[in-house]
């Protein structure tokens, strides 16, 4: 009970023969019961393991995490790639331009530096620093701001009189009000940085009037109620004496 | 079982995107094979998911010409190999390889019952209590219907290797089903 044909009953069972040897290990299944039996077996083991052996399915969330990680990204070609890094940098450089170059710290506006002004004039205490004389009130700024400047030298018969000055804030930023008067009115002459305000406020209020410059990295702001000729007046001494 | 293999000729030009065509309807498949492989359905998926992305990875270096579920089988299969789990499996369980020779099945009618009567729980435990090497031959061959040439490229082994692992494996499988019956009743029905 040994046919020498048995050991194709695998290749046959797994479909591994060629079709003419197929075709003739079939004929000879008719006659061979040892080998015909050995098949059965096989084929019944086969089916058995089959069916057994398809024990898991792979869970819907898997298909997705799966799907996630190999979906193909969407392709760009390179003309919308140059373009889109192009329209980024075009736009980034907008950004950086207007920002440098936003006017008057964007919120120096002239009622900001009008209330400061009317502060001063109504309070008790107008300024920190009281004293007419430019060689202290100078000083007095010194480590309470990140900057210097130079009141002008006023001569004896000069209309304008330094009260002295106070530390005050625009937008965070610490700035210096000098208190002039001339005749019964007074001027205030705000001094920042540059970097921190700056800008030409709009000409000015009802009642003041409102100057703006910047010279040597500072910026200027004078208010007052007097006359015109006395701020051009002021602001020229302001400009010799910071030059 | 359908296959999704691709042909020679037919590789020519394949981009990412024909990588999910291919390969999502393998993991199904994927899937069981890692779960008898691995014995815990979490690292099965994570074996499964390191396949897919290594797969995709390789996916630009796919040579026209190969069978591509064997390849990705072929990948499941070693990741599962360098894994701790697989390592454990390999270092423990090695086995003696027999012929094809020994493994073939005498004619044995009642055993012919015994392997009907099996029910799904005893040819699984039949099925794991196999080590690695016969495991996974078997398992490719009965379940995902590879052809032996397919199996020896999935597992990188020889045709020849393929087939005497195969045969040794189901003698395996029937010898457990056999004893699991009770060779009294394999005696009682010879009788």
């Amino acid at each position: 009970m040994n046919c020498e044909l048995r050991e194709k009953v695998g290749l046959y069972v797994d479909g591994e023969m060629e079709s003419a040897a197929q075709q003739a290990f079939a004929i000879h299944l008719q006659n061979c019961t040892e080998c015909a039996a050995t098949v059965m077996e096989q084929q019944e083991l086969k089916k058995a393991v089959r069916l057994a052996g398809k024990r898991f399915h792979a869970p819907p969330e898997l298909y997705a995490v799966v799907r996630k990680q190999i979906a193909p990204k969407p392709a760009i070609g390179h003309f919308w790639q140059w373009t889109t890094a192009a329209a980024t940098f075009m736009l980034l450089f907008a950004l950086a331009f207007i920002w440098y170059s936003r006017p008057a710290g964007s919120g120096v506006t002239v009622a900001e530096l009008v209330d400061q002004h009317v502060t001063m004039l109504a309070s008790a205490n107008p300024v920190d620093v009281i004293s007419s004389d430019m060689h202290t009130v100078k000083p007095w700024y010194q480590g309470k701001l990140p900057f210097t400047f130079t009141p002008p030298e006023l001569a004896k018969d000069s209309p304008f009189t330094l009260l002295g000055g106070k530390l005050v804030y625009v937008h965070h930023a610490p700035g210096a009000e000098l208190v002039y008067q001339v005749r019964q009115h007074k001027i205030s002459v705000f001094i920042f940085q540059a970097r921190d305000v700056r800008g030409e406020p709009s000409t000015g209020d009802q009642n003041f009037i409102v100057n703006g410059w910047q010279q040597n990295g500072l910026q200027f702001y004078m208010v007052t109620d007097a006359a015109k000729e006395n701020t051009e007046r002021l602001r020229a001494l302001m400009e010799e004496a910071n030059r | 079982m359908a296959t999704t293999v691709i042909v020679r000729g037919d590789v020519s030009g394949l981009k990412n995107n024909d990588f999910e065509k291919l390969a999502v309807p393998l993991l199904d498949g994927l899937y069981n094979f890692a779960c008898w492989l691995c014995g815990n359905p979490d690292e099965a998926r994570d074996l499964v998911q390191e396949t897919f992305l290594k797969a995709l990875k390789g996916f630009g270096s796919f040579r026209e010409g190969t069978n591509f579920r064997a390849w990705m089988f072929r990948i499941l299969r070693n990741t599962f190999l360098t894994s701790k789990t697989g390592l454990e499996r390999r270092n423990t369980t090695q086995q003696d390889e027999e012929g094809f020779e020994d493994s073939v099945v005498s004619i044995d009618t009642p055993e012919l019952a015994l392997v009907r009567r099996a029910d799904t729980l005893l040819v699984q435990s039949a099925i794991a209590s196999l080590s690695p090497v016969f495991k996974e031959v078997i398992l490719l061959a009965d379940i995902e219907e590879m052809k032996y040439q397919e199996i020896a490229e999935a597992l990188d082994v020889p045709t020849g290797t393929v087939m005497s692992r195969l045969a040794r494996a189901r003698k395996q499988v029937r010898e457990y089903i056999v004893n699991a019956l009770g060779e009294k009743k394999v005696a009682g029905i010879r009788s």
